[in-house]
């Protein structure tokens, strides 16, 4: 029963560990990536609610313990999108890598400017920040691209190793 | 009909349970949580930083003895200067000491220097911070200065076991009492400006100067702390002022800061730490 959780949150946590390493290296050329909607789109895709927003929501917490935002922030937008995600999801076919790729880069999309707006006031030049924010936002998007196959793949095979199934998940919706 | 209709608002009652536990969970556990969280996560970013540092290691190992020997001179050059350097300024901090006593003047504030190694920068477009490798274990407090050579870096926001989060001067969130070199007037400097790729270097805001200053990228006023803030010791060098402009209300002055652009290649910071805090 953990495992449906743990396994989604311990990837969550890497993901985020590795896009902090990359960050570091790309402080000094004034880009920044944000993944928060590849975070949360696997578990929304394909795991039944109860797990899935689990993982979720303890990934928001981990997210939030890092930055300088009032816990919880996270936590909520990122609930809120794994919620909207998992009504929509029987809507298309959501094992399809190339549909799971692109509905993780709207779900990064929508948190990326969610984040943007929380945090925005009291800026003292909004305009050059969205200037900033949007270079940042077309990065991200970019690797979103690129890192979301590796990420699903890591993600079902590590599921699938610890005697996960999901076609089981997919039929028990909560 | 009426189930599937539960069975579709199904999520979004579980959402509002979430949210609701959360709104309704005591101060003290977010905290704890917070911090748990925090400290799970810390090994990851200090062992890659300790990683990045043997590799640097084994890469200067690779050096050859002549280029080692070169730099070893020109360091033993640079030392002897700052060590005269050393024995001017202990020289100059006794006549200081002796004029407070004899004019009964307060002492400035003294500080421990704590030289830290930069675990993981955080530099986004909302906000910006690095993470350094010594925390609490070191007796670094919520609110110390950090310093480098070329001026102020920004001050500690948080502590941690063997941790501690600072916020860097080019980020918003960092607001500092300063004043313009040569004249002691307070002015007000916030962090913010900060363009992507290689547009231009990180700036920051400048506001409340004095409508007699003036300022140009040709002829820029270097902007300091000011003791005025009880944060930084007087006289740190912040940035350059490159730009002024009359306020809405005319009654000031505003404009931009440039910062040293080696703030965000830093690898190493130093920590002020107060030895009589208020």
């Amino acid at each position: 029963m953990h495992r449906r959780w743990l396994i989604p949150f311990a990837a969550m946590l890497l993901l985020w560990s590795l896009v902090g390493q990359i960050n570091h290296y790309l402080a000094p050329h004034g880009i920044s990536l944000f993944a928060g909607g590849l975070l949360v789109t696997f578990a929304a895709l394909r795991l039944s609610l109860r797990p899935g927003l689990f993982a979720t929501a303890l990934a928001g917490l981990a997210v939030d313990a890092l930055e300088p935002v009032t816990f919880g922030t996270h936590l909520i937008l990122f609930a809120g999108l794994h919620v909207v995600l998992y009504h929509l999801r029987s809507r298309f076919p959501r094992e399809e890598t190339i549909l799971a790729v692109v509905t993780a880069l709207l779900a990064n999309l929508a948190l990326f400017l969610a984040v943007s707006f929380v945090t925005l006031g009291g800026h003292p030049a909004a305009n050059s920040a969205w200037i900033r924010l949007f270079c940042d936002l077309g990065c991200s998007q970019v690797f979103v691209t690129a890192a979301a196959p590796w990420f699903f793949a890591l993600q079902g095979h590590a599921l699938a190793f610890a005697g996960v199934d999901l076609g089981e998940e997919s039929r028990h919706p909560f | 009909m009426p189930s599937h209709r539960f069975d579709q608002a199904k999520p979004f009652a579980a959402l509002g349970i979430v949210v609701l536990a959360w709104i309704l969970l005591p101060v003290a556990v977010k905290s704890f949580l917070r911090s748990a969280l925090y400290e799970v996560q810390a090994p990851i970013a200090v062992s890659a930083s300790y990683a990045r540092d043997l590799q640097d290691y084994w890469a200067e190992r690779a050096q050859s003895k002549n280029d080692l020997l070169t730099a070893g001179r020109e360091l033993r050059r640079i030392y002897s200067g700052y060590e005269f350097e050393a024995q001017q300024t202990e020289a100059l901090r006794a006549e200081v000491a002796r004029l407070e006593q004899l004019l009964r003047l307060p002492s400035n504030p003294q500080y421990r220097l704590e030289p830290a190694r930069i675990a993981r920068r955080d530099f986004s477009g909302w906000w910006q911070q690095l993470v350094i490798r010594k925390g609490a274990n070191y007796g670094i407090p919520v609110g110390a200065p950090v310093v480098f050579g070329g001026g102020v870096v920004g001050r500690v926001r948080e502590v941690h076991a063997y941790t501690a989060v600072v916020d860097l001067i080019t980020s918003p969130t960092v607001r500092l009492a300063a004043n313009l070199e040569g004249d002691a007037r307070p002015v007000s400097y916030q962090g913010g400006i900060n363009l992507p790729f290689f547009l231009s270097a990180a700036r920051g805001v400048v506001e409340f100067v004095p409508p007699d200053v003036f300022a140009s990228a040709k002829s820029p006023k270097r902007l300091v702390t000011s003791d005025l803030g009880g944060v930084f010791p007087a006289g740190l060098t912040i940035g350059w002022v490159t730009r002024l402009e009359a306020s809405a209300d005319g009654l000031f002055k505003g404009g931009e800061v440039a910062l040293d652009p080696r703030l965000s290649e830093l690898s190493e910071v130093t920590v002020l730490v107060p030895l009589n805090p208020t």
